[in-house]
């Protein structure tokens, strides 16, 4: 039931993918270095992420490619190769990437070591034979922590070959096994990162939920014994100290601790994933230090992943003075803010009411945006939104404002800010209204006394009339005179003409 | 009392000095030969109704006409005579027998039909109906057969003073739930062919929410008819109660009109594909005029809009806003609504309009009156009150109740009572009848 679900969410996604097909530029108004961009990333994510490259970025197509390759070359999945492949000849064919990039053949760029592939597959074969054959041993002797291992590596190995389905299964099964708490937590995180590496972002909440559950019995068990788990040396360190305190950093993060930044980080990822930009928002924010996070930074995300999220989710749905507090005055926020300068720069123009500015770094690193896988999708309504609390924050003060002044402050044409500001006007965000003819927007004055005179007015017709209505109701009640079902011949009524004239 | 004519029976109602002796006399006379007597002629052949004064014998006259005009066989009263009792009857002796007076209202439209005049029924009536309830806002049987005349004779216009009266009390002499429901369907819509909108909004809505069991047909037609009238008047439609019956939404949402109103007001070419595509459903329904008058005022809605947006537009501008191909229509149509009251604006000569929103301006004399309307609904929902709290079935149950508290609750009980009955009644009072019900609700203890 889960395998199946799973399918058909991934299939949608990438049908949803293929319908758009966005293609994002490289120059020097689009800066973006692929180099030092997938250095961060370790293992699968980058093969992910340089195919997601290849996808949607015909200038870096080139480079991205044959460093996929290599990558390929380290892992054990070759039919990454195939995916890589397709990919790129999607991109080719694409007619805008025709006219502006020429596409060398990829087959002249890099290419598969055949003698590794038969190589690879081999190994991926006696592995898996290996790997059964302790399952079936363990299950014979009903060792059940034996069983638990063997399908963990089971899970393991299916997922290093690229088999999700069937990684997950083992999980899933390994559950029946779990004798603590803590092997369910351990089985619970596996699965999140599995997840995560699918980018099935609705899933992901349930195992959030589940190993949320399990790290509580953990912490309730290892208090129970003293606080002597072996995985918490700093004595003392209970739950009531959050890893964000300055004497957090110095000791290592306990347990507990590394295990719900993870959490976090899964959950506003699932946010993200669903669109839910404000939870997003507010769990990227919760993510302890850097290190808590352990080897998810790099095989899932980096730094500065986590501090173009957090920030493009807050600023798209917080108010002024939340992200001021929770965003830039933010010590555990600021150290992943430091691993990209721009977002901090963003940050700071958008509180001083710099618009221009913070729109142009927007589509100055949309590139940037647009190549994440998670973000990928988003970017566009992540921005859109973003733009939209940028023209009511700089609306607010004015009784009335002439459209040009608005178009020099945001750097936009005249009918791009009447179009925007028509939009949020329809949608409920901006009250005024717009002098077409002028140019220049006015804040709606509302008559408050008459208005309320009319409303009390009205209320006191509709009450009137609604009174009328259940007393005659009453009426009829207590006459009996309700209607009932037929019996036998119905009493009917002919249809009355048409008179209204036409 | 065994042979018994009419001379007899003429000469009783002549002579009785009490009305309720003689209503007694002629109701307790077996009705099979009752009827056969009354429809019959004198023993010298003299018709009975040029003997007796229409209105010092309005009880005889009545029992006379009714039965001449129901029995089969019998001549049919002079339409003269009929037309005069029902302008001149004496109405405290008419009340004595009520079934009578419905026994003629409702075979008066037949005797028209028979001298070939079906409209001329119509203002005998409506005099019949006026005179003889004993306020305007009490409904009888009678209601729904005039409205029936009316609507089918196009006499729209002639309802009206039955209808600007809200009913709130009934007169449940045969009477049958259909009565009350076509009355208002009815009511509906002739009000919605004089375009009173929102007097046939209510209409429509009370037939709808009628109590009931299942959901009857006329309902359905009700609610299909409502929602086309809200789309006209208001440009959306409104849920609907909470104690309508759920399954009338149920079969409404399979009906080509919930696609209608979902789709309203977008523009109109949507709007128009719609209904050609279920164009059979509607035309069987014969609400094809009201679908067209809701489509032609779909560019108002999206006008309605736009004056929430902007201070200043072209012409031009809003056609292409409202989907309107030519200027000159929406000049039209501009101009209509700012004479209608609807907006108010202005267009200047070179095409630009701009809209004002002046602030509401509620007069005194409107308060006053509105407030005066809530002081008379208060008095009347008060005096409901105590005629509730004095009733047999009220104080069995209070009774009750405070036998099963055991005494213990005292006052409580029957306050607590008090407060729930009347609390359904008066639900959405808040406002001004509001106060007195929390005080009641019986929090006293």
């Amino acid at each position: 039931m889960d395998v199946d679900l799973t399918d058909e969410q991934v299939a949608a996604a990438a049908q949803q993918q293929a319908k758009k097909p966005t293609i994002v530029p490289v120059d020097d108004a689009h800066p973006f270095d692929l180099e030092s961009y997938i250095s961060g990333y370790t293992g699968r994510t980058a093969i992910d992420r340089l195919i997601h490259i290849v996808k949607i970025c015909p200038a870096a197509a080139t480079d991205a490619f044959n460093l996929a390759v290599q990558h390929i070359h380290q892992s054990r999945d070759a039919s990454l190769y195939q995916a890589l492949m397709t990919e790129y000849e999607h991109l080719a064919e694409n007619p805008v990437v025709k006219e502006s990039y020429q596409l060398p053949n990829p087959l002249e760029i890099a290419q598969l070591d055949t003698k590794w592939v038969d190589e690879i597959s081999a190994k991926n074969q006696s592995d898996k034979v290996k790997l059964e054959v302790e399952l079936k041993t363990y299950t014979n002797n009903m060792i059940k922590e034996s069983i638990r291992m063997a399908h963990r590596d089971l899970a393991e190995f299916y997922r290093s070959i690229g088999e999700y389905q069937q990684s997950l299964r083992h999980h899933t099964k390994s559950r029946e096994f779990c004798a603590t708490s803590q092997h369910v937590l351990d089985m619970c995180l596996s699965v999140l990162e599995l997840l995560i590496e699918q980018r099935n972002y609705s899933h992901l909440s349930t195992y959030v939920f589940k190993a949320e559950a399990a790290l509580d019995a953990t912490a309730a068990s290892a208090a129970g014994n003293g606080g002597a788990s072996a995985t918490a040396p700093a004595s003392g360190a209970g739950p009531s100290t959050s890893g964000t305190g300055p004497n957090a950093k110095k000791r290592a993060p306990t347990e507990k601790e590394i295990v719900q930044s993870k959490l976090d980080l899964a959950s506003a990822l699932s946010h993200l994933g669903q669109g839910n930009h404000e939870k997003a928002a507010q769990s990227f924010l919760r993510i302890g230090g850097a290190r808590e996070l352990g080897d998810w930074v790099g095989k899932l995300v980096t730094q500065s992943d986590i501090a173009i999220y957090g920030t493009l989710c807050g600023l798209a749905s917080m108010s002024r003075g939340a992200i001021k507090v929770q965003l830039l005055d933010n010590p555990a926020f600021g150290l992943y803010i430091e691993q990209e300068p721009y977002v901090r720069e963003l940050l700071e123009a958008y509180i001083n009411s710099n618009f221009k500015t913070a729109l142009e770094l927007l589509s100055r690193y949309s590139t940037r945006h647009y190549i994440d896988i998670h973000l990928s999708q988003h970017v566009h309504g992540l921005t859109s939104l973003i733009k939209n609390n940028a023209v009511v924050l700089y609306f607010q003060p004015f009784a009335s404002i002439k459209l040009d002044r608005m178009s020099q402050a945001f750097g936009w044409t005249v009918d791009m800010v009447e179009e925007h500001i028509v939009n949020l006007i329809q949608s409920g965000e901006i009250h005024g209204r717009v002098d077409s003819q002028n140019k220049i927007l006015y804040a709606k004055k509302t008559d408050y006394r008459g208005d309320l005179f009319a409303r009390t007015i009205q209320a006191g017709n509709d009450i009137l009339s609604a009174n009328r209505k259940v007393l005659l109701r009453m009426r009829l009640q207590q006459a009996d005179l309700i209607v009932k079902a037929p019996k036998g011949h119905p009493q009917s009524y002919g249809m009355v003409q048409d008179y209204y004239g036409e | 009392m065994d042979h018994l004519d009419l001379d007899t029976i003429i000469a009783q109602i002549t002579s009785s000095p009490n009305t309720r002796i003689l209503n007694d006399f002629l109701k307790n006379i077996q009705p099979d030969t009752r009827e056969v007597i009354l429809a019959s002629t004198l023993s010298s052949g003299q018709d009975p109704l040029n003997i007796l004064d229409l209105r010092a014998n309005s009880l005889g006259v009545l029992y006379i006409l009714s039965a001449r005009i129901s029995v089969h066989g019998a001549v049919p009263p002079p339409w003269q005579v009929v037309d005069n009792f029902c302008q001149n009857f004496d109405q405290n002796q008419v009340r004595y027998a009520p079934e009578r007076v419905i026994l003629l209202g409702k075979n008066l439209s037949r005797l028209a039909a028979h001298y070939n005049n079906q409209i001329a029924a119509i203002l005998p009536l409506r005099s019949l109906i006026q005179r003889f309830v004993p306020d305007p806002s009490c409904l009888t049987a009678l209601h729904p057969q005039f409205l029936l005349l009316c609507v089918s004779s196009r006499r729209f216009a002639d309802a009206l003073p039955i209808l600007t009266h809200p009913i709130t009390s009934i007169d449940s002499t045969d009477m049958h739930y259909t009565d009350n429901l076509v009355y208002h369907y009815t009511g509906g819509i002739a009000l919605a062919a004089l375009k009173r909108w929102s007097a046939a909004e209510e209409f429509f809505d009370i037939c709808v929410t009628a109590p009931g069991l299942v959901a009857s047909a006329i309902q359905l037609e009700a609610l299909k008819k409502m929602r086309l009238v809200q789309l006209i008047a208001k440009g959306k439609t409104e849920p609907l109660p909470k104690y309508a019956l759920p399954n009338l939404t149920r079969l409404f949402k399979n009906t080509p009109y919930n696609t209608f109103a979902n789709a309203y007001p977008s523009d109109v070419g949507t709007l128009r594909d719609i209904v050609k595509k279920d164009r059979q459903v509607f035309v069987t329904d014969k609400n094809v005029g009201l679908i067209n008058q809701a489509i032609d005022r779909a560019p108002r809605w999206a006008l309605k809009r736009l004056i929430g947006t902007y201070v200043t537009l072209n012409l031009t501008d809003i056609a292409r806003q409202v989907k309107i191909d030519s200027v000159d229509h929406v000049r039209e149509m501009l101009l209509n609504m700012i004479e209608s009251n609807e907006i108010s604006a202005q267009i200047s000569a070179n095409g630009t309009v701009t809209f004002s929103d002046p602030p509401p301006t509620i007069t005194k004399t409107q308060v006053d009156a509105l407030l005066r309307q809530v002081q008379v609904q208060s008095s009347l929902l008060t005096k409901l009150d105590l005629d509730v709290g004095k009733s047999r079935e009220f104080l069995a149950k209070a009774v009750k109740l405070r036998e099963d508290f055991g005494g213990g609750g005292g006052n409580t009980a029957e306050d607590f009572l008090l407060g729930s009955s009347m609390g359904a009644v008066v639900g959405g009072s808040g406002g001004e009848g509001g106060g007195v019900w929390v005080e009641e609700a019986g929090f006293t203890s």
